[in-house]
């Protein structure tokens, strides 16, 4: 069969139809029966727990937990696949106009070192001096004859996020800190490398040395009594009024059996 | 050593034609070829004189070019291949641990039955040969090209297209260029293995006129089919059946008055 | 002969949605990532090393330099190897052998990248950082999981390659008294270079367009790399960690980032393609 020019064109055309039709409706038909949970790689974890037990009250509804951070849960919410977006830095000025944040709990932000490193504690001001590339030496900071190797989070995460608000005061992480894009990628890296330090989820820095910051052990009392500096808030965003479904997922997480489920697992309630 | 009086064929000793040709080049002494498990040759001994064609003929799978390929060890290519007995080259075992098989291979050339040209011009395919054996020189290596082609006949059909790709000369022209590549290395002794199996009339008659004048310069060994060829073509003939050799003698004697009636069956076409 | 025409342009339908998907892909692509190289300045984007989207400052070239270094390492050390298996496993090994290897290495091409990954950060970082120096997260670590990455594409198509020249060749050049190394570099590779040459291109695209096992054990640092010791970021590295949480321009200027991506393999592919035709036509084979 001769194909002319012509003819091949048409098909072609027929075909973009056809790819455009199998594609489209995935972007507007999703089932609107289950509640989307969307966001934070960091909250995910925690959202997944308490979704589990909350199905096990209201069987009826199911939660659908997903990550993608912070941001892309934002986005989510926009475009409205997402019923609850969550994240794990403050919102910034333009969403906090669009989108209501609820805290479902705060989580303490750990500083990390290698096991064999003798310092045990830095001030916040020497924690921006080593991440903005001034002290290059732990010799600076009281420690051995041993170059420093901050290990940040990439542009964009909440970790990195909150972790530049507390600590950074809008001074620039170096461009020459390594960059890795989980909190248990940073875990890894800093527990082989003698002269690494990192920060991360303090919910999650079972089986690393955490330093003390100005002076304070970070744990969840220190956290919650407010003496430990670096904390941040996990949030959970809604535009306008929820879903009555997606509204009794909220409750339930603030409730006191939610908030005690987030405190064994190493987070700080706010209820 | 004289290597002449060790020789043992099948019908005795055979007079070598020529004068100065007492003295064998190849002397194939009591050998067995396996491929595996298969013995594909047995007990073959043979005297191959300089300046004579041999014509070795006989059915397919008698083991011709299984013999030709040992001669100057194409055969250790084939993972399987296993030999016991001697091949003497001017005296020397060419299996003997310490031969250089590479420069073996330059003084005991082949022609395989289908044409082989490497994808390059005329002249590098020509050239190639003398460029492995050291030859820098590039007048030399243009004379080397031209006899090796004159020798061949082929010189006057490409003298003036030297740099145009060897594949795409006619199959005739192929083989002879296959022929002047062998030629332009100058070796002492030259297999052709079933070398017009695919040509036609006129390029076969260009390969045995090709032949005829190499013969005053070089021993020749040629495999084939084709029993009129051999008669045409050689000075003496040797006959292989199932891996044996059956008789080998002055090709004249050979098919006039066989020594042995198998021979006679073949050359009149009873079998095979 | 009407059912021979439906199912001609059923299948026609069928290859043309393929190519169709693609087209609508790239021009994404393009709409998303355009705008932002047109604002921000070609020049800018390209040639500026200051990246700091959440001031509106883009610039890629650091990561356009280490995708390059990245995968010119890992051509290096897999375009090697695979090219050295390929013709010990075609020119210079047992068949029995063969039938074990060349599997063997074909299998290597079905462990996911994150395994790679995983095998880099425990293994080869430590080993470098505690003997060459460095973070041990650096340009040489990636370079070195790609290469291996990449080993089974360039081992099995050049292989193949190899396979397919005429046993003629070999056999031609054998008699002419060339050993079998001068055999295989003199005459076998060069009548294999056009498959050979693909057998790279593909090596190379798969090597620039890996992300996982790169994000592991290159160290993802904003700075431009200074020695192969260092930590490196890449343009498909760059895309995958900022990702999830970009918004705006900053998620813009990240298809901008395919875009470039899009644009560099275009041009490589299309190099190497026009330099292995030419080299065929020069050998004279077709």
């Amino acid at each position: 069969m001769d194909w002319s020019l012509k003819r091949l064109w048409l098909v072609f055309c027929l075909a973009v139809a056809l790819v455009l039709v199998m594609v489209c409706p995935g972007c507007k038909n999703r089932s609107r029966r289950a509640v989307s949970v969307v966001g934070s790689t960091s909250i995910q974890p925690f959202a997944e727990l308490l979704a589990g037990e909350f199905h096990k009250k209201a069987p009826d509804i199911e939660i659908d937990v997903q990550g993608g951070g912070s941001t892309a849960g934002i986005q989510a919410l926009a475009t409205g696949i997402a019923d609850i977006g969550t994240c794990s830095r403050s919102l910034s000025t333009e969403e906090a106009a669009l989108y209501k944040g609820i805290v479902i709990a705060r989580d303490g932000l750990a500083v990390v070192v290698h096991q064999s490193n003798p310092i045990n504690g830095l001030t916040r001001q020497q924690i921006q001096d080593i991440f903005s590339g001034k002290i290059t030496n732990w010799r600076d900071v009281g420690g051995p004859d041993m170059v420093v190797r901050p290990v940040s989070r990439e542009e964009g995460s909440g970790t990195r996020e909150a972790f530049t608000k507390l600590v950074m005061d809008n001074v620039l992480v170096a461009s020459s800190a390594l960059t890795q894009e989980s909190n248990g990628a940073v875990k890894e890296l800093v527990r082989g490398d003698p002269g690494a330090i990192g920060y991360m989820s303090l919910g999650l820095s079972g089986g690393i040395k955490c330093l003390s910051i100005d002076g304070v052990v970070p744990s969840a009392s220190t956290v919650a009594s407010g003496q430990y500096p670096l904390v941040r808030p996990f949030l959970f965003v809604v535009k306008g009024a929820p879903r009555p479904e997606a509204q009794r997922f909220i409750d339930f997480v603030l409730s006191s059996q939610g908030q005690r489920l987030l405190e064994s697992e190493g987070l700080v309630k706010v209820q | 050593m004289n290597v002449a009086t060790s020789q043992s064929e099948v019908t005795g000793p055979a007079t070598p034609v020529g004068s100065g040709s007492h003295q064998a080049k190849i002397v194939v002494e009591d050998f067995i070829a396996f491929f595996g498990a298969q013995a594909v040759l047995r007990n073959i001994h043979l005297s191959i004189y300089p300046r004579q064609r041999l014509a070795i003929i006989g059915p397919a799978g008698s083991g011709k070019t299984t013999l030709l390929r040992s001669l100057n060890r194409l055969n250790d290519l084939d993972d399987d291949f296993r030999h016991t007995g001697r091949i003497l080259l001017d005296g020397g075992d060419i299996y003997d641990s310490s031969t250089d098989v590479a420069a073996l291979r330059r003084r005991v050339g082949t022609v395989y039955a289908v044409p082989t040209p490497l994808p390059w011009a005329i002249y590098d395919n020509i050239a190639y040969g003398p460029r492995l054996a050291g030859v820098r020189d590039r007048r030399r290596l243009d004379e080397l090209v031209e006899s090796g082609l004159r020798s061949a006949f082929l010189w006057d059909e490409v003298k003036d297209r030297l740099g145009e790709a060897a594949t795409n000369l006619s199959g005739g022209q192929q083989q002879r260029l296959c022929l002047a590549r062998v030629l332009a290395l100058e070796p002492e002794v030259l297999l052709l293995d079933e070398p017009c199996s695919g040509l036609d009339p006129i390029s076969t008659a260009k390969i045995e006129d090709a032949l005829a004048e190499l013969k005053s310069r070089y021993c020749v060994v040629l495999v084939t089919n084709n029993t009129k060829q051999a008669a045409r073509a050689s000075d003496r003939t040797a006959f292989f059946l199932m891996g044996e050799l059956v008789e080998v003698g002055l090709t004249t004697q050979v098919f006039t008055n066989p020594a042995d009636g198998r021979t006679g069956d073949y050359i009149t076409g009873h079998f095979g | 002969m009407k059912r021979e025409k439906i199912i001609s342009v059923v299948l026609a339908m069928v290859a043309m949605s393929g190519i169709a998907g693609l087209a609508l892909i790239t021009a994404y692509i393009f709409k998303e990532g355009l705008p932002i190289i047109v604002r921000v300045g070609l020049k800018d984007f390209l040639l500026s090393g200051d990246w700091h989207p959440l001031e509106g400052k883009f610039g890629i070239f650091s990561w356009i330099v280490g995708s390059l270094a990245v995968t010119l390492g890992a051509m290096i050390i897999g375009g090697l190897l695979g090219l050295s298996c390929a013709v010990v496993l075609t020119q210079f090994c047992p068949r029995r052998l063969v039938v074990v290897l060349k599997p063997a290495i074909e299998l290597l091409a079905g462990i996911p990248s994150v395994v790679y990954g995983f095998m880099g950060v425990m293994i080869l970082v430590p080993w470098i950082r505690q003997h060459l120096g460095g973070p041990g997260l650096s340009v040489l670590a990636a370079a070195v999981v790609l290469g291996i990455m990449v080993l089974p594409t360039v081992t099995s198509i050049s292989m193949d390659a190899l396979r397919a020249v005429p046993r003629s060749y070999r056999d031609g050049s054998i008699a002419l008294g060339a050993t079998g190394w001068q055999t295989t570099h003199m005459v076998i590779l060069k009548a294999a270079k056009s498959g050979i040459m693909a057998s790279l291109i593909l090596g190379m695209g798969r090597a620039i367009g890996e992300t996982m096992a790169v994000i592991m054990v290159a160290g993802n640092t904003l700075d431009l790399p200074h020695g192969i010791l260092d930590p490196v970021r890449t343009l498909t590295s760059n895309i995958a960690l900022e990702m999830s949480y970009a918004s705006g321009d900053h998620r813009k200027a990240l298809f901008a980032t395919g875009v470039v991506l899009f644009v560099i393999i275009m041009i490589l592919n299309s190099i190497a393609l026009a330099v292995s035709s030419k080299r065929a036509r020069k050998a004279g084979v077709r």
